[in-house]
């Protein structure tokens, strides 16, 4: 675009030809009133506020739809703009309520802001107002449509960024309404984002409906941690409790949206079920003490079961993903300080002989240009919706996407999906890799040699290869393959001879802080599973609840409920296997009450303060940590203050992945079980938020299988699959099932 | 009178194609089939003919031809608007009826022009006779070989397909038409970018009115002089006029541009009942109404009518005597407005609500004396703010009204009923 | 929920919008399926010809809200769609909707006991030189007068 000079209220500014007056006003800083325009969605020119004069054309013009030319001389200010603007808004005061102090947006609406300054103080408007019946879409989102002001925003969000059109504008003239047509409400994981965009009261959270006024509340800036993304948002607190989460702009991390996960689980920070004060189990009986007191049973209990007789090997340290950085840092160290090499946080792995280790080498913004993705056992949309929201950019750009799933999910963009059995996904890519090496006559491993490239493999291969910018994405449904490992290999060459991208999102929330912070066992200490198996005399946790975040739930509840096994519990909430197994139970801060960092997708480190203090007892596991190190009289544990733990981290050397040898040939005949929390109940703040759970995706509870493995397995409509109904459908591969559930996993797997 | 829309009206089954053929009827799509015309011929005889969009705008329709990229790569678009609707019209709903091949002709020419090889005529979907018979003219067309890909073995292809209303007003807009094709609402678009860029499936398409695609094969082959001579200075050809209301012989007439309103009215059987003329709208209901005086002095032409203080429109003549109550049909038409309006944007979605609302007061005796001053400020903000025309169509009615027939609004708000009807 | 005859009506329509655009036979869709369940959309078949055409189901409800042909309310068997605007207005149509009303025991937006027959006040249909006039199923009636509304609606079964 050509620059050029534009006149606003006689003041020259650069512009580019044909950018929209809106834009260059805002970046002028010049004030034009609008509310059916938001910088990322499309134009609508609807709402007339932003009508403005343009020297030589007759009528007023939207800034919001015009196109700058060199030379336009534009007026926002004078009598024939200002007349537009003020016309426009007292005919939406009309029929729009002025019981402003009632109203949720009081204080943030935006439509009462401009009425200050544009709106007259008398209406002569004395017909009766409007009144829309309220509808119900869900636990999320309250409705409030006799405020709507047909900005239509929400509807422009639905069908252009949440890629699922749900509202929508119906009726026509004075009886249009913004409604939804699906009887169950509002089902798009970024839902909340258009209480964000909604300039008025129509649409506003649920859980903090009556709550409280903007006003009233301070806002922080803080992390979400519940995916890869770590969006930015503002925690918005009142007398020390988060009231609600809005979200923040940062355009390299998540725009300007968050999904609704990050949005609403600060609602499970007041549940009844937080930990408030340090308890410890004195002959078979808890019971609430002091700091010092439980902090010195438990130093006294791990000196008694481990340090004294030079047992360090027989403790062990694991950790939730939730944790900070920080706190993985802190407990890795304390560990070794004690001799201890015992630690880790992949709790969900069936077999860490065969981990994913997969190096992401693209950032979130550039996905948006990649032109072709291949998406390889991910329920993305919902798992981690920030990335899934650039590719489907990247796929209203023209990329192609493609999925590899067990299932077929609903996806909100054009994705060619294939469903793939597991048992088959490592020869389907080992296929890939063969032909994509034939093509580029390249010789071939020796592996490789008895693969025969089928059909999609080399259809796979040839997109690929004609690609200019490819990613390659592994997901979470990964992780338990019984080839996992050869898996992610084989991703890594393909990637490397097609010289695309990879994308390892076969891991959640601060996975990666975790990898950072070197909380993963040297090759001298035992992985989680290892430490189940083995005659362990103590466990430090931190936020775990083996019920939900082992795949062994049942070995790992055992192992810790051993009768000689001491066992120190940092936790955020109350656990009834927790009050089984543990002897001492320390009450830690949960996300928003301790300060930390978290490790992205795109290799941030974004770091956040404690946005609340932790009720009553509780504290960030980071000091509890420290204060543990110092009892223990460990060296080098003087910290003041989270970011001091961070600097010195940061000093810390790093490892680089390492390549795997690939395996295909154990081929395995059973059914194989693929098991995810649903994305509502991912972490333990997430399981205490009663507005998710409530929600459609926090509902979801269904073990999926073709016709022919619930044959298989002697299962009929109706049935139950490890405690979860079953549902038939031909969506999902042969000798599969797939389970999404919000239950825990105990009984199951 | 009935020299080229309806120049076959009185001939036995005049919608037929044999009809059609026989008065010269597809001798120029043949000749564009055969290699014989290049658009820019076409084009410019257009301009010479002074046809001007008979829709309502009138658009010089040689003009907008121009401005089609037709050299643009990928497709176009041609689209007949059909949706006959605005209250007094009803011409092009008997030009479908009775010679639905000049509309064919007419587009299909226009399709060569604009390099545009599929079309869509958009009739309202109440009009199943006039349906009917563009259907059957179209397969008629078909048929014969006239339409459909490498017609005759030439380079030249044409698809025509109509596409049905559901009954919306606003879909006779031609942005909103085209969303109305695209299977969404009848939302009228914002401008820039225009439909001659992105039009329909966001591809380059002209959408002109069936009169003026009706017209285009007699100028064509007549030659645009002779359409031009038909009528008067900057109003070339001729018009149908609806002419409906308090007379004797309401009807669609097809006259020479610049026809003095006193001999249409003569033409259409005089005042009903020999009753005294009271107004006229000349263009259709949102076009100004003019007092019998100021009618009576006009010329039926675009800038005859101008000068009178309306506009010519789609040619609808609204004939009212002096039985009529003013307040009463403003009220009629201030709810069409406001029945018909889209919703989407706010000054109209508001404001014809509340004329409308204003107005009924008056008409229930529950008028109040700054009545009148709040009619015309709203109307005032409504004008000029909106999207589309619809806004400005509501505002126009209440603004002449009330200029020419205060007196009888004051009336009813003091005496709390008509002036006219007690 | 669409007959397998709608259903290839519809696919005419299809056929006549470019490959993807198969949307833009909504209007017709609903109308077909409207004339398939007594002159009727419920929401379960806007969804079901939303499904047919590969839409939202939402979008497909804002286009059979905003299109005035469609109903969302029981109607009679022959729906009288009498208009009202201007030139039919000037012509007595006033009168004449109420001789209906009266004849027919029902207001307009009603619909008679026997389900036969509902009335409809309606804006311009488009036939303003033949007022006042009314319109039933695909028929255009012009130049009513009591006498003439008596015939015809007599002649309803």
């Amino acid at each position: 675009m050509a620059d050029i000079k534009i006149e606003i209220d006689g003041q020259i500014v650069n512009a580019k030809a044909g950018e929209t007056l809106i834009a260059v006003t805002d970046r002028e800083g010049i004030s034009v009133p609008r509310f059916c325009y938001h910088k990322k969605l499309s134009t609508s020119a609807s709402c007339r506020m932003c009508l403005v004069d343009i020297e030589g054309v007759p009528k007023p013009q939207t800034s919001c739809s015009t196109p700058v030319s060199d030379g336009m001389k534009i007026y926002t200010q004078n009598e024939k703009a200002k007349a537009s603007q003020k016309a426009v808004m007292e005919f939406l005061l009309i029929n729009h309520p002025l019981d402003c102090p009632i109203c949720d947006q009081g204080g943030e609406c935006e439509l009462q802001d401009v009425a200050v300054e544009y709106g007259s103080d008398v209406s002569r408007f004395s017909e009766g107002k409007r009144v829309v019946a309220a509808s119900d879409i869900g636990p999320l989102i309250q409705t409030d449509m006799t405020r709507c002001i047909h900005c239509t925003r929400c509807v422009r969000f639905g069908s252009e960024i949440a890629g699922m059109m749900e509202m929508g504008g119906t009726g026509r003239g004075e009886d249009l309404k913004i409604e939804p047509f699906l009887t169950q409400g509002i089902t798009s994981e970024l839902s909340g984002n258009m209480i964000d965009v909604c300039p008025v009261g129509a649409l506003t959270s649920k859980p903090f409906r009556y709550e409280l006024r903007s006003w009233q509340m301070a806002s922080v800036d803080s992390i979400a941690r519940h995916d890869l993304t770590g969006s930015n948002i503002y925690a918005q607190t009142y007398k020390g409790q988060v009231k609600r989460v809005v979200s923040g702009d940062n355009e390299a991390v998540n725009e300007t949206w968050i999904s609704d996960r990050d949005r609403f689980s600060y609602e499970g920070l007041s549940h009844k079920n937080r930990l408030l004060a340090p308890q410890i189990k004195v002959a078979g009986q808890w019971k609430e003490v002091e700091w010092d007191v439980a902090l010195d049973f438990a130093v006294k209990g791990l000196n008694k079961h481990v340090l004294n007789n030079r047992k360090a090997h027989q403790l062990g340290g694991l950790a939730s993903n939730t944790a900070t950085t920080e706190e993985f840092y802190l407990m890795q160290k304390l560990l070794r300080e004690l001799g201890c090499e015992n630690l880790d946080y992949r709790l969900n792995v069936n077999n860490l002989e065969q981990a994913i280790v997969l190096a992401s080498n693209i950032k979130l913004e550039a996905l948006e240009s990649v032109d072709y993705a291949m998406v390889i056992g991910s329920n993305l949309r919902l798992e981690q919706p920030m990335i899934n929201h650039r590719l489907r950019k990247a796929q209203l750009a023209g990329a192609e996407i493609c999925a590899l799933n067990v299932k077929e999910f609903d996806y909100n963009l054009k994705i060619s999906h294939t469903t793939v059995a597991p048992q088959e996904i490592a020869t389907l890519l080992a296929g890939v890799l063969k032909s994509v090496l034939e093509k580029k006559a390249v010789e071939l491993p020796e592996y490789l040699e008895h693969i025969s490239s089928s059909e999609l493999s080399i259809e796979l291969a040839e997109k690929l290869l004609n690609a200019e910018n490819s990613v390659i994405v592994l997901g979470e449904h990964i992780v338990n393959n019984a080839q996992a490992a050869s898996i992610a290999q084989l991703v890594t060459d393909i990637a490397e001879q097609v010289t695309g991208s990879t994308l390892n999102v076969s891991m959640t929330s601060n996975s990666l802080g975790a990898q950072y912070a070197h909380f993963v066992p040297t090759s001298a200490g035992m992985n989680a599973n290892e430490m189940l198996q083995a005659d362990m005399r103590a466990f430090l946790l931190l936020d775990v609840y083996p019920e939900y975040d082992f795949h062994h739930a049942s070995s790992a509840i055992e192992a810790l409920s051993k009768e000689d096994v001491f066992v120190v519990s940092l936790n955020s909430f109350n656990n009834d296997l927790t009050a089984e197994y543990a002897d001492v139970i320390l009450p830690m801060a949960a996300m928003y009450e301790t300060s930390g960092s978290h490790v992205n997708i795109n290799n941030d480190i974004q770091s956040f303060k404690a946005v609340v203090q932790a009720p009553e007892e509780a504290k960030p596991a980071w000091k509890i940590l420290k204060v543990l190190a110092d009892l223990l009289e460990l060296p080098g544990f003087h910290y003041e203050n989270s970011s001091q733990i961070s600097s010195e981290l940061a000093h810390q050397p790093h490892e680089h992945s390492h390549d795997s040898a690939i395996d295909l040939t154990s081929k395995d005949d059973t059914v194989e079980t693929i098991w995810m929390h649903s994305a509502y109940h991912t972490d333990v703040l997430l399981r205490h938020t009663a507005a998710l759970g409530a929600s459609q995706i926090g509902q979801t509870h269904l073990a999926s299988m073709n016709v022919a493995t619930a044959e298989a397995l002697a299962l009929k409509s109706g049935d139950v699959y490890l405690g979860v109904p079953i549902d038939i459908t031909d969506t999902v591969a042969d000798q599969c099932v797939f389970v999404s559930s919000n239950q825990a996993t105990i009984g199951g797997l | 009178m009935n020299e080229v829309c309806f120049k076959n009206l009185d001939k036995d089954q005049c919608w037929s194609l044999e009809t059609y053929e026989a008065s010269g009827g597809y001798s120029t799509w043949r000749k564009i089939i055969k290699g014989e015309y290049t658009p820019d011929e076409i084009i410019n005889e257009l301009k010479i003919s002074g046809l001007r969009g008979r829709g309502g705008a009138g658009f010089p329709t040689g003009l907008k031809w121009s401005f089609m990229p037709r050299n643009a790569q990928g497709q176009k678009y041609i689209v007949c608007n059909s949706d006959e609707g605005e209250p007094g019209t009803c011409k092009d709903r008997d030009i479908l009826r009775f010679n639905p091949h000049a509309v064919i002709e007419g587009m299909a020419i226009g399709s060569y022009v604009m390099d545009a090889t599929v079309g869509y005529n958009y009739i309202r979907g109440e009009f199943m006779e006039p349906i009917k018979r563009f259907e059957g003219a179209l397969k008629e067309a078909y048929a014969a070989g006239l339409l459909g890909k490498n017609i005759n073995g030439s380079e030249v292809s044409f698809d025509l397909y109509s596409h049905l209303g559901a009954g919306a007003y606003i879909c006779g807009e031609e942005t909103a038409l085209l969303e109305s094709i695209e299977g969404k609402k009848g939302q009228p678009r914002f401008k820039p970018p225009f439909p001659a860029n992105v039009g329909l499936f966001g591809k380059p398409t002209t959408i002109n009115n069936t009169e003026s695609f009706a017209s285009v094969p007699d100028i064509m082959q007549n030659g645009g002089q002779w359409f031009a001579d038909l009528g008067v200075e900057n109003s070339g050809g001729t018009k149908l006029f609806s002419v409906s209301g308090h007379i004797n012989n309401p009807a669609n007439y097809e006259v020479s541009m610049g026809m003095p309103f006193s001999e249409l009215l003569t033409l259409a059987g005089g005042m009903r009942n020999g009753a005294k003329l009271k107004a006229v709208i000349p263009g259709g209901s949102s076009t100004p109404v003019l007092t019998a005086e100021a009618a009576m002095a006009m010329t039926m032409d675009y800038d005859g009518i101008d000068k009178a203080g309306s506009m010519l429109g789609a040619g609808s003549v609204i004939i009212m005597d002096d039985s009529t109550c003013m307040v009463e049909v403003l009220t009629r038409l201030a709810h069409f407005y406001y029945d018909e309006s889209c919703g989407q944007c706010t000054p109209c979605r508001e404001g014809t609500g509340w004329l409308y609302r204003v107005l009924k007061r008056i008409m229930d005796g529950k008028g109040k004396a700054d009545d009148i001053d709040l009619l015309l400020g709203v109307q005032e903000k409504i004008m000029g703010n909106t999207i589309c025309a619809l806004g400005d169509a509501a505002a126009m009615p209440v603004e002449s009204f009330l200029r020419n027939f205060r007196e009888e609004f004051e009336y009813f708000i003091e005496h709390k009923k008509s002036m006219v009807k007690g | 929920m669409i007959s397998d005859n709608a259903k290839k009506q519809i696919d005419d329509w299809i056929a006549k919008y470019p490959q993807g655009r198969q949307s833009s036979a909504v209007m017709e869709a609903l109308k077909i399926v409207q004339a398939e369940n007594a002159n009727q959309l419920s929401h379960d078949s806007i969804q079901a010809v939303a499904d047919y055409l590969n839409m939202p189901g939402i979008a497909a409800a804002e286009v059979a809200t905003f299109y005035e042909n469609y109903n969302h309310q029981p109607v009679g068997k022959h729906i009288i769609r009498f208009c009202h605007n201007i030139s039919c207005m000037l012509n007595g149509s006033d009168d004449l909707i109420a001789h209906l009303e009266t004849k027919l025991g029902v207001k307009t937006g009603e619909v008679t006991k026997d389900g036969l027959i509902s009335v409809k006040k309606v804006e311009c249909l488009g036939a303003c030189v033949g007022a006042p006039m009314f319109q039933i199923g695909d028929q255009y009636y012009e130049n009513l007068t009591t006498d003439k509304i008596d015939d015809i609606v007599d002649g309803l079964k």
